[in-house]
Parts: structure tokens; C-alpha cells; sequence
């Protein structure tokens, strides 16, 4: 979907999209807080201009922020998406145990994060080549 | 592993910028790639040495360490 928008604009436009999204659930949900929405809105608005304007520099940053990067910086922001997800995955781990030992009530959105993330873990093995391994090739082999 | 980029740039008068340019990479990717931090990946390679007319191997030395 986001092809069809030049590159520099797609990070700062799923951002806003993000921002919407957030300040619509503010605003359905009602009662006394919905001005949360508006500063969703701008603090939205404010990331995907800062992103957009980020997009233009000659900088590692600046090419992922611009959704050009190279093969080096995909792997770069490859790796630090990995990091950030071990990070989450310790972070939920320790908010599980502590919520278990003060037998508090919100135990289980750290397990969903820890489920989700071991799901996604084996999507990833078995979409990116665990399942292709194939069959040896025996040529060679005297038969 | 060492390389030879940043010598045969420096042959041809070329940038880092301008080689980047030719080789659709980043000018960053470049400076990575002569310092040694960073191992291009197979077909980076072949472009690099196709660019200067040598042979993966002539333009990239397993058997060498980096200058590092």
C-alpha cells in the first residue's frame, strides 16, 4: 500500500495514521479525558514532521526516516529492531514474574506480549527459510 | 577482510559520494565498506568490482586483515 506514496512521505503518513487512530479511541471512549485526542493529534503531527524533515538529511537516520536506505542500513535497523524486541521480550518477562509475585491482576498483558513475540518468532523461522532446508544432495555420494 | 575500494577510488578520482552514487549505496555504506566495519553482501561485491573492472577476489582479500 505505501509503494504508492514517495518514500520520504511513508514513515511520516503511518505515524499520522498511528496518531488518528490513537486520538479517535480517545474520543470514542468519551467522558472527561477527551482532549487527550488533541494532543495526540499534535504530538502525531509533530513526530511526522520531525520524520519527514529527518528523511532529507545525509545520515543513516536519515535515509531509514526517508525509507531509502541501503543493504547496511537495512541491516542496521534489522538489528535494532532484534535488540528492541529482546529488550521487550526481557522488559514482559520481568513485569510477568513481579505481577505473579505481588499477585496483581495485570499479569496477562505481559504474557500476550510474550506469546505474541514467540509466535511471531516462529512465523519468522518458518517464512524465512527454516522450512525450505529441502532435501540433501547426495550427488557425489557413491551409490 | 581487507579490501581495495578506498585505493582504487583514490586511483580514479572519485568521491565517496560520487562512488556512492554509482554504485546505488549510501555514502556512509562506503566510508563502512573501505574502513572494513562493514561486508557487503555478494552482490554488492560483484557491483563494486565490476565498477573497477577487477575480479571479486582481486578487489577483496579473505586472507588479509583489515587495516583496523
Amino acid at each position: 500500500m505505501t509503494t504508492f506514496i514517495r518514500p520520504r512521505l511513508r514513515k511520516p503518513a503511518w505515524i499520522a495514521l498511528g496518531g488518528v487512530l490513537f486520538a479517535a479511541a480517545w474520543l470514542v471512549r468519551g467522558g472527561p479525558l477527551w482532549w487527550v485526542s488533541i494532543l495526540a493529534v499534535i504530538a502525531a503531527a509533530a513526530r511526522a514532521i520531525s520524520l519527514y524533515r529527518m528523511g532529507a538529511k545525509d545520515t543513516d537516520e536519515g535515509a531509514l526516516a526517508g525509507s531509502r536506505a541501503d543493504e547496511r542500513q537495512s541491516q542496521l535497523s534489522l538489528r535494532s529492531r532484534a535488540l528492541a524486541c529482546n529488550l521487550a521480550a526481557v522488559a514482559s518477562f520481568v513485569g510477568l514474574t513481579a505481577a505473579i509475585a505481588f499477585n496483581a491482576p495485570w499479569w496477562w498483558p505481559f504474557l500476550v506480549i510474550l506469546a505474541v513475540m514467540g509466535f511471531g518468532y516462529l512465523l519468522g523461522l518458518s517464512n524465512y527459510g527454516v522450512a525450505e532446508e529441502g532435501q540433501a544432495d547426495d550427488a557425489g555420494t557413491p551409490g | 577482510m581487507r579490501n581495495r575500494v578506498r585505493e582504487q577510488r583514490a586511483q580514479r578520482g572519485l568521491s565517496q559520494a560520487e562512488l556512492a552514487a554509482a554504485l546505488s549505496v549510501s555514502r556512509q555504506t562506503v566510508i563502512s565498506i573501505e574502513s572494513g566495519r562493514y561486508l557487503p553482501s555478494l552482490p554488492l561485491a560483484f557491483s563494486i568490482a565490476r565498477f573497477f573492472g577487477l575480479t571479486v577476489d582481486k578487489m577483496f582479500d579473505p586472507d588479509e586483515e583489515d587495516g583496523r
